[in-house]
């Protein structure tokens, strides 16, 4: 595919909000999962996340607009000014109806919805805030940042559970190269650390429950995994053809986006595949996108679930994927380090990886303990590896089969 | 205080809740909606609290953010 450029980020994480300290702090391994806090989670199953500090003091949201937003809401106009910001894009001066949003959401606005049925059964149907009906929604976000700036061009909020920030970046890097936008704001944003979105979570039978030792809870590939911790975040990236890269004075271009691959399973509504068949073709058709063979990739950004089936199939994928080369590769998660932001995660993964890219340094898989047989990759465990990494592929995965494959390239 | 004054106060306090605005902000006699910036599910809200804090029950679409701070006085004040 024609490459596509990552030209600005805006990170909301519990990792940090200041693209430097959210380096330092993956670099690091420096867990940021903890205790949930701001509410009684005792009862729950799993009641650890990784929970965003200093939202307000990056904000810059008027009042009257929080009371009618949810937090996903909040954390998108946030990222998306961070973004705007880092790439020196002068929307004053862009043709804004060639500008697009993609955004990825898996849940929705659960903080506002569930407060306000909760008041519907409490006090009738008078007792819900009529801004409920525009705060709920996954694709309100996409909303509030189009209003916010005055962008009227050609957007898309993706709804593809774990995938769906990853899919919604793939998606705008098609838009742009057919001509669509001038210029696109994608990413997505998650904010499941609510009372009932909490619950549904922990109903999937996909969260870790060692609520004992928070911060290193979430252990992709170890064989005494339990599952993920969810966390709570939102990122943006700018993606601009490369035309409009040479023409702008001053630009940074972090990463090219050089190839994209999706599939689904077809086989079950919560857990993927067993065979791993149909994330290895996704695997092989971003590959293919790319122009690449597997001996071009020098970093994988896995999915890494921390569910039995989830890292075995992964495993497996790569694999078929890769052939011989597939225990050569580097492969890590890092997002074991601040959690998994549910939809939020694969914008999270892309930017994890164009900044390993910048510091020429491999992002670990936290908390490894014991090796797992059916785990038996080149996994970056613990401690980040330096190494040049040039191509990198990002691997998201969703309920319902999802599989969805980015790569993308050092400038 | 009169009747007249009482309820301008009052809604004056509840403008201010519901929009997080100044007193200063509101000019009386300007449609809402420019002024103010109002939307419509601001105008709901503002119905719900004027129910709860004044005990006056509007129909749903009574309040329009094209009215002015003064045509909802009056509105109130036939209530």
């Amino acid at each position: 595919m024609e490459k596509i450029a990552i030209t600005g980020l805006g990170i909301i994480s519990p990792s940090g909000i200041d693209k430097r300290v959210f380096w330092a702090n993956i670099k690091a391994g420096r867990s940021a999962v903890e205790k949930i806090d701001r509410f009684d989670a005792s009862l729950y199953p799993s009641r650890i996340a990784g929970q965003v500090k200093e939202l307000d003091a990056y904000s810059s949201v008027s009042s009257r607009l929080l009371k009618k937003i949810d937090l996903f809401s909040h954390m998108a106009l946030v990222a998306s000014e961070l973004c705007i910001q880092d790439a020196k894009i002068n929307l004053a001066q862009e043709n804004l109806k060639r500008v697009g949003i993609f955004m990825g959401n898996a849940i929705g606005g659960w903080l506002y919805a569930e407060t306000e049925l909760r008041d519907m059964y409490l006090e009738g149907r008078e007792g819900v805030s009529p801004f409920m009906a525009s705060a709920w929604f996954p694709a309100a976000p996409q909303g509030q940042i189009s209003i916010n700036y005055g962008i009227k061009g050609f957007s898309k909020t993706i709804v593809a559970d774990r995938a769906s920030s990853l899919m919604a970046i793939g998606y705008a890097a098609r838009t742009i190269i057919r001509g669509k936008c001038d210029f696109i704001l994608a990413g997505g944003m998650e904010a499941p650390v609510t009372p009932y979105a909490l619950l549904c979570c922990n109903t999937s039978g996909m969260l870790t429950e060692n609520n004992g030792r928070p911060h290193s809870a979430y252990r992709p590939f170890d064989k005494n995994r339990d599952g993920l911790a969810i966390a709570e975040g939102a990122g943006v990236l700018s993606l601009e053809p490369q035309l409009r890269v040479k023409a702008r004075e001053g630009v940074h271009v972090y990463a090219n986006i050089i190839g994209y691959g999706t599939s689904t399973d077809a086989v079950n509504r919560i857990e993927p595949s067993a065979d791993g068949q149909q994330l290895a073709r996704a695997i092989k058709i971003a590959l293919d996108d790319a122009g690449l063979r597997p001996q071009d990739i020098d970093y994988i950004c896995a999915d890494g679930a921390a569910t039995q089936i989830g890292d075995a199939t992964e495993t497996k994928a790569i694999k078929d994927a890769f052939g011989e080369y597939a225990k050569k590769v580097i492969v890590s998660a890092p997002k074991s380090i601040y959690g998994n932001m549910l939809g939020a995660s694969g914008v999270l993964d892309v930017i994890t990886t164009v900044l390993a890219m910048e510091h020429d340094m491999v992002p670990p898989t936290i908390n490894f303990e014991t090796p797992d047989p059916s785990c038996d990759l080149n996994y970056c465990f613990n401690k980040a590896q330096e190494k040049v990494v040039k191509n990198a592929m990002i691997i998201n995965r969703g309920r319902g089969g999802i599989n969805c494959v980015l790569i993308v390239q050092k400038p | 205080m009169n009747a007249q004054t009482d309820i301008e106060s009052k809604l004056k306090a509840i403008f201010k809740k519901v929009l997080d605005i100044k007193e200063t902000e509101i000019v009386p006699g300007s449609k809402l909606d420019e002024s103010l910036g109002i939307d419509s599910t601001e105008m709901v809200e503002i119905s719900v609290v004027i129910k709860k804090e004044l005990g006056i029950v509007l129909k749903d679409g009574e309040l329009k953010k094209t009215f002015s701070f003064n045509d909802i006085v009056a509105i109130l004040k036939t209530k």
